[in-house]
Formats: C-alpha cells, sequence, structure tokens
C-alpha cells in the first residue's frame, strides 16, 4: 500500500483525465481517475485525502461531488478544476466551501498539482478547529484499543457513577480519531459514534480547561447543530483527557437535555473522575502491549 | 522595490518582527479605531514579487482600495486583487475585482479567492498576503459557524501550503467570547490593537519574538 497522499480525480473526458493524473502523480500523489459522481462515489472511502473534480460531470456537477465527498469524509480537501469563471458557477451552499483552480491559467495542470499536493498533505477543510499538534494528537489515539477498552467494565462503572453523582441523562468517555467521536463507555445513551463537526468534544480537547456549556440553544457555535439536538444535548460539561505525553486523546463528559450549571464543586468533581479515566486508560494500553 | 534578505515577510514602519512565509495573523480591537488600518497596513507589501489579495466585507472594492492605498498600499491591478462581498458595488469592470452578491455566499467567496490568488501568482507575485476585512459580516450572516470554521481552514490551509501571509480582521465586541476564541484557534498568531488618544497600541499573542506588552505603533523596533 503506498504511503503517498491518495487524490480521487473526477474528468469526464478519458484523455484529459489520463493527462491530469500524470501530473498529479508527478507530484508524487497516488492518483485515481474517475469518469463520473456514481464512480467517484463508490471510489470514495475515509482514506482518501484529496478529491480534485470538473464542474461538469454526466451525471452532477462539482457541487453534487462535495456533497458526495463531505458525507464520507467531511474534512477531506476538495478542488474544482474547471474552465469555468468563478462568475459562471452557481452558487454553492455555504457547507460546499472548496479549493479552486482555473484551467485558464498557465500551466494549469502543474499548478493544480502543487495546489493538490499541498492540500494532500497539510490541508483539511475541516468544519471544526483543529489541535496544532492533531498528527501527534492522531498517533496517540490509535495507540487505543478502543473496542477492546469498550468492552471493560470499568468504564461502565465510571460513568454509571458519574451519571448518578451530577445528576444527569448521560455520562461518558470518548476518543476523538480523525473523523469521528468514539464513546468507549456511555451510561443513559446507546451512542457508539458522532460525527467530530457535531460534537462539543471537538472544542474540549483544544484547551485544559473544563468546557461548560450551559445551554446548547444559547451558544453561537452549538445552537444550529441538528445532532445535539437529536441526541437531546442541552447542556454539557467536559474534561479532556490527555496520555502521559500531553496529547489530547478525548474526553470525560456529561450531558443533559436540559439547560444546567455547574459549580466548582462539581467541576472538581468532574476533573477528578477524568483524572481516574486517564489512569485508566493508562493502565490498559499497558496491558494491551502498546507500552 | 525592496531587495529580501530572507523569505519571512516584513511589516515596514510597525513595531513588528518579521513572520515566517505560511504564518496567518488574527488581528482583534475594535475595528473603526485600529483594527481595520492595522488589518491593511500588515498586508501592504514592499516585495518585487508581493502580491496582495483582499476579502473585503465591510466596504466596496473602491472603498477598500483606497483605504488600502491610504495605509501604504501601493494600488497595481496586476498585484492587488479584491474580492467585494459588501453587498455595495456598482459596476466593477476590471479583472482584477470579483464581486460576491452577500458575505453569506462564504462558497462562492472561497472560489472568488482562489481565482485571484492564481491570477496574482500567474502574473508573478507568488508571495501573496491575503487579507479578510473583516470577519464580522461573515459569521454574522452564517446560520451556522461550522460553515465559517470550514472557511477558514480553507484559506489559511493556502496560505500555510503557499507560504503566503494572512491576516484576518475581527472586532472581539462584535461576537460572543466564546465564538472569538473559536475563530483565534484557526491562526498562528494575534494582534491585538487599541487606540488611545488617537494612538494605536499593539501586542502579539502566538508567536515567537514579538511585543508581547501594549507598545506604541509608531515606535518601530
Amino acid at each position: 500500500m503506498s504511503d503517498s497522499p491518495t487524490v480521487l480525480c473526477a474528468q469526464p473526458d478519458a484523455d484529459e483525465r489520463a493527462e491530469t493524473a500524470d501530473a498529479l502523480g508527478d507530484a508524487g500523489l497516488a492518483v485515481e481517475g474517475v469518469g463520473s459522481l456514481d464512480t467517484l462515489t463508490t471510489a470514495l472511502d475515509r482514506s482518501v485525502d484529496c478529491v480534485v473534480t470538473a464542474f461538469d460531470l454526466p451525471d452532477g456537477d462539482g457541487f453534487d461531488v462535495v456533497d458526495a465527498v463531505r458525507s464520507v469524509n467531511p474534512a477531506c480537501v476538495v478542488i474544482l478544476y474547471t474552465e469555468h469563471a468563478p462568475s459562471d458557477l452557481p452558487r454553492g451552499g455555504p457547507e460546499q466551501v472548496v479549493e479552486y483552480v482555473p484551467r485558464t491559467v498557465p500551466e494549469s495542470r502543474e499548478r493544480l498539482a502543487d495546489v493538490a499536493a499541498m492540500a494532500a498533505a497539510e490541508v483539511t477543510q475541516a468544519a471544526y478547529p483543529i489541535p496544532e499538534t492533531e498528527t501527534e494528537r492522531l498517533a496517540a489515539v490509535q495507540r487505543y484499543d478502543i473496542d477492546q477498552l469498550a468492552a471493560t467494565d470499568a468504564f461502565d462503572r465510571l460513568t454509571a457513577l458519574m451519571a448518578s453523582h451530577f445528576d444527569i441523562d448521560v455520562a461518558f468517555v470518548g476518543l476523538m480519531d480523525e473523523h469521528e467521536e468514539r464513546f468507549v463507555a456511555c451510561e443513559g445513551a446507546n451512542w457508539r459514534t458522532l460525527s467530530r463537526e457535531d460534537t462539543i468534544c471537538t472544542h474540549t480537547i483544544l484547551s485544559d480547561e473544563t468546557m461548560v456549556v450551559e445551554d446548547t440553544h444559547e451558544d453561537p457555535r452549538f445552537a444550529a447543530v441538528d445532532a445535539l439536538k437529536q441526541l437531546n444535548i442541552r447542556s454539557y460539561a467536559g474534561v479532556r483527557i490527555t496520555d502521559e505525553e500531553g496529547n489530547a486523546v478525548g474526553a470525560v463528559c456529561c450531558t443533559d437535555g436540559e439547560p444546567r450549571r455547574y459549580t466548582q464543586t462539581e467541576l472538581d468533581d468532574l476533573q477528578r473522575f477524568a483524572d481516574e479515566v486517564e489512569e485508566q486508560l493508562l493502565l490498559r494500553r499497558r496491558l494491551q502491549g502498546g507500552s | 522595490m525592496a531587495q529580501r534578505r530572507d523569505d519571512r515577510y516584513t511589516f515596514d514602519g510597525l513595531p513588528l518582527n518579521p513572520v515566517e512565509p505560511g504564518t496567518s495573523l488574527l488581528v482583534t480591537g475594535p475595528v473603526l479605531s485600529g483594527a481595520r488600518e492595522m488589518g491593511l497596513r500588515l498586508l501592504c507589501s514592499s516585495d518585487a514579487d508581493g502580491g496582495t489579495v483582499l476579502i473585503a466585507t465591510d466596504s466596496d472594492a473602491t472603498t477598500m482600495l483606497e483605504d488600502f492605498e491610504r495605509h501604504g498600499g501601493v494600488l497595481d491591478r496586476d498585484r492587488v486583487r479584491v474580492i467585494d462581498c459588501a453587498q455595495e458595488s456598482g459596476d466593477l469592470p476590471e479583472d482584477s475585482v470579483s464581486t460576491v452578491n452577500t458575505p453569506a455566499d462564504l462558497t462562492g467567496i472561497g472560489i472568488e479567492y482562489s481565482g485571484q490568488y492564481e491570477s496574482t501568482y500567474a502574473s508573478g507575485y507568488t508571495r501573496v498576503r491575503t487579507g479578510i476585512i473583516t470577519l464580522t459580516p461573515l459569521l454574522v450572516y452564517s446560520d451556522d459557524v461550522r460553515a465559517v470554521y470550514r472557511f477558514l481552514n480553507t484559506i489559511t490551509g493556502r496560505v500555510g501550503t503557499a507560504d503566503g501571509l494572512g491576516v484576518c480582521v475581527l472586532d472581539p465586541n462584535a461576537h460572543e467570547e466564546q465564538v472569538v476564541e473559536s475563530v483565534a484557534r484557526f491562526f498562528d498568531g494575534r494582534v491585538d490593537v487599541r487606540a488611545d488618544q488617537g494612538a494605536l497600541d499593539l501586542r502579539v499573542a502566538g508567536l515567537r519574538d514579538q511585543p508581547t506588552n501594549w507598545t506604541p505603533v509608531g515606535a518601530g523596533t
């Protein structure tokens, strides 16, 4: 399997697609070419780092491509590579922000290759802030066997104790991977995963301060997040959990269906629960042989 | 035009040390009392290969270019380009100016920005300073702040990978504190600006070798 960044290249004309693929390949990218929205959708998965697309495809347009990509890989970079001037393109939705390289600039394929290579390696189009040390953080998360941790009673006992102690609907321990939060234990609900852009925890892991949202409907960061409404998360308190090197791997959290305040004593208790979870995670990772 | 001693971006007349290529700065302060001026001054380039792309949200392109020139910018349509999304524009026939009908159209702004960036680059101006003057309308017009987050990741991503310089102006008093803190995370450093009896002071957070205490702007380094 190649270590090169993976790019899907969608252009309907086979000859043009081959020329674009050659230029992208020369830039060190692993390229898969597709000729339609349908074949692109089939080829999409979370290992794709970047999608380059023409605007006009036989069965859709560039914004259909953006929607298809975002449904599978919300943070993936999409680059429109088209002869259309920006003013000739239809208006996209606010969630369809993309990169754009016009085919009308000199040596446009080489310029596209430059932009794609840089984008595939370093850039995200995620709808959330990324920690400065994201690469190291993700490597740290991968050292945990989340499925095995989820089968461990200790975290279930801790979250049950939290739900009772704070008198809240849901208490959980979640680890934040590249695309979603994965729940190691969850008392009061049957949550397994949640897309990262829908989580409050993606903000919690950014700071060593306890994150409190007394009312999600009144917080402009979360008021429009439908997933929180669907999960009946109206209030939230969370503490990030780190590994021994300081990487923020996840969070220990309380949620409730009603607006709620937390006293300083309660926040201190939540920090103690988080300290306990950190220790348990470290011990269990060592038991798994992950050192 | 000045010859560079290294690849870092410099700021003539400001008490700031050069910053590394790829750096994005958030300029915070009262927009009408210094932050907007500071943003425009940071975008002025004396490099022979320096260009500027301005995303104008709080005034039309003509006003923005006049302000840019007043604060030291050199108006050359090959190297200074504007995306006008202030909804106030008349006819703007020049290729160096693009219009987007509303600050809510983040996708349109992003595409026009990339297009103008590529035109600047193709003209030989490869050290591009990008300005968002200001971010407030983009936040106010967006129903979901996550769309602005995606926009900022895309813009700062291009600045970072193309070794450019990014400058984004925001009035923190116009937004909830949590939103300002979230927005600040997309930037490498933050330049706070205040006006004291007409004189500007600045201080910098998040970058090494910069003034961390309030420093008069006229003092130089």
